[in-house]
């Protein structure tokens, strides 16, 4: 009796945990075709910037600007410090664009400075959303 | 007494008008009419060691005690250096030798506009120096003037409605600082024996009231063209501090510097490149690109790496026919290089407004800084026939 009811369980258990493992997968994807996925672009390229990071700031810098990699990769090098503060990035109707609200924070010696975060337009290549420069309203 | 100084003015009249022909030899012949007024007398306030010419290149010769009353002879370009001569009571010349303006008591009667130029004494002596580098750099005159492409570029902006005052900054935090050029726009300004450069100040001063948003702490060559380093509420998008600034304030001449922050993040040839996008942006726009070399203490780690920066803007400054202002130069003889403590940043005065009657360019070099630029735009408007 005990087994029937474990049998029973199972067979209703089993396509729920398969719901949960695809909403959890598809929770976790950066994949191009998510809603957030532009905003999300937007925010790794600028994580990559601030960090210095050439192989991330390459990788999400769309081709018409790749002969600016070494300018985007070195935006704050003489900085020390830079980080993002309150970085929040919305996709704008129609994927174009992706507004940012927050600062950079960097600092020079022992004086703070700030840069402000603004409306960047996003472009598709390969599959992927790859930041393209600021937006123009 | 002046027997022996009035035969070796029109001996330097004369030989300006052989060497020279009669352009040039019209300076000398205002330098005569300015001998013709008494030498001005004054004495040293502190001991201070003479030189054979008007720069600390030029050979020690002598020491001035203070106190003892000393004639001001001739002067360099500026007025900075002074050529004195301590004369005895029988009319011997006792001491002869240049000295800085800031060593000596300045009085109200100082005024170098009367007092003669030294045209033959370059800024430094080249022979002195045992240094390939150190020789290029020092052989640039710490004021330039303006070649003819330059006045091709200031009427090509001309063309293009560029305002024939105004003028703007562009550079990291030595630039961005507020007591750089800004100054000449605030009231109370007090160039006392500089008082030649009145005309030039009132051309320009008013037109240099804003900070500049090409001017900012941590900015470097290669980011004054990210927009990332613009003003969001000043610049549109996706454009440059530097092309930013230049269209907010439509400016004629741009005195850019950058090294100071760069030697710390880039090589020579990265820099070059850098200054010259700078540079041709500058020319295309109609703007006169103002070069300044810096100064950097040589005890800094990255010295060899400023020395080469600097030479990169003077490689680029002859390319282009730019003019150079040589503050690297200028600033050799100054406590700590005109330095702050920082090493990096220009020793300020604690003055927020021009101060020239006390010796201020001597000690601080902010102050010399802003005396340089000052007499720079003095040679472009007098080159160019600018009156307000």
């Amino acid at each position: 009796m005990i087994k029937r009811v474990l049998s029973v369980g199972a067979q209703c258990i089993a396509p729920l945990q398969i719901m949960i493992l695809v909403l959890v997968l598809a929770a976790c994807s950066t994949g191009a075709n998510t809603a957030d996925a532009p905003a999300e672009a937007v925010e790794r390229y600028l994580t990559a910037k601030v960090s210095a990071d050439r192989d991330g700031v390459a990788a999400l810098l769309c081709s018409e600007l790749e002969s600016q990699l070494m300018r985007e990769a070195s935006a704050f090098v003489s900085l020390s410090e830079a980080q993002l503060v309150d970085m929040t990035c919305t996709t704008n109707a129609g994927n174009a664009s992706v507004t940012c609200t927050g600062q950079i924070s960097a600092k020079y010696g022992a004086e703070v400075t700030t840069f402000d975060l603004a409306s960047y337009r996003v472009v598709q290549e390969d599959g992927e959303w790859k930041w393209c420069g600021e937006a123009t309203p | 007494m002046f027997h022996r100084n009035y035969r070796n003015v029109a001996l330097t009249f004369m030989l300006g008008w052989f060497v020279l022909g009669w352009g040039e030899s019209n300076a000398f012949l205002a330098d005569w009419q300015a001998w013709q007024l008494e030498p001005v007398v004054t004495t040293a306030y502190r001991r201070v060691t003479l030189h054979s010419g008007p720069g600390d290149t030029y050979r020690p010769n002598d020491v001035l005690n203070p106190g003892l009353p000393i004639q001001i002879i001739e002067r360099n370009s500026i007025g900075n250096w002074l050529r004195v001569q301590r004369v005895t009571e029988d009319g011997t010349v006792a001491q002869d030798g240049w000295l800085m303006l800031g060593t000596l008591n300045i009085t109200p009667e100082m005024h170098f506009g009367t007092i003669p130029i030294n045209h033959i004494l370059a800024d430094a002596e080249l022979s002195e120096l045992d240094s390939r580098s150190m020789r290029a750099l020092y052989a640039v005159p710490v004021i330039p003037q303006l070649s003819a492409a330059m006045v091709a570029v200031f009427e090509q902006g001309q063309g293009h409605g560029r305002n024939p005052q105004q003028i703007t900054k562009v550079g990291d935090s030595l630039s961005a600082d507020t007591n750089y050029l800004e100054p000449f726009s605030r009231d109370g300004a007090i160039l006392g024996p500089f008082d030649y450069l009145a005309p030039t100040l009132d051309y320009y001063g008013d037109a240099t009231v804003h900070p500049s948003v090409a001017a900012r702490i941590g900015l470097s060559s290669l980011v004054v063209f990210d927009p990332f380093w613009a003003d969001k509420a000043l610049c549109e998008p996706n454009e440059s501090p530097l092309d930013c600034e230049y269209r907010l304030t439509n400016p004629s001449i741009a005195f850019i510097m950058f090294g100071p922050n760069d030697v710390l993040s880039m090589d020579a040839d990265t820099y070059h490149d850098n200054m010259r996008a700078i540079i041709e942006s500058t020319l295309q726009q109609g703007i006169i690109p103002v070069l300044s070399t810096f100064s950097y203490h040589p005890e800094h780690e990255y010295w060899l790496q400023s020395v080469e920066l600097n030479l990169q803007l003077v490689e680029l400054a002859d390319e282009y026919q730019l003019p150079l202002m040589n503050l690297w130069a200028a600033s050799r003889p100054l406590p700590d290089y005109g330095l702050d403590r920082d090493r990096i940043h220009m020793l300020q005065s604690g003055f927020a407004t021009l101060k020239y009657d006390s010796g201020h360019e001597t000690w601080y070099g902010t102050s010399l800084r802003n005396l340089l630029a000052l007499r720079t735009l003095d040679e472009i408007r007098l080159t160019l026939g600018l009156e307000k």
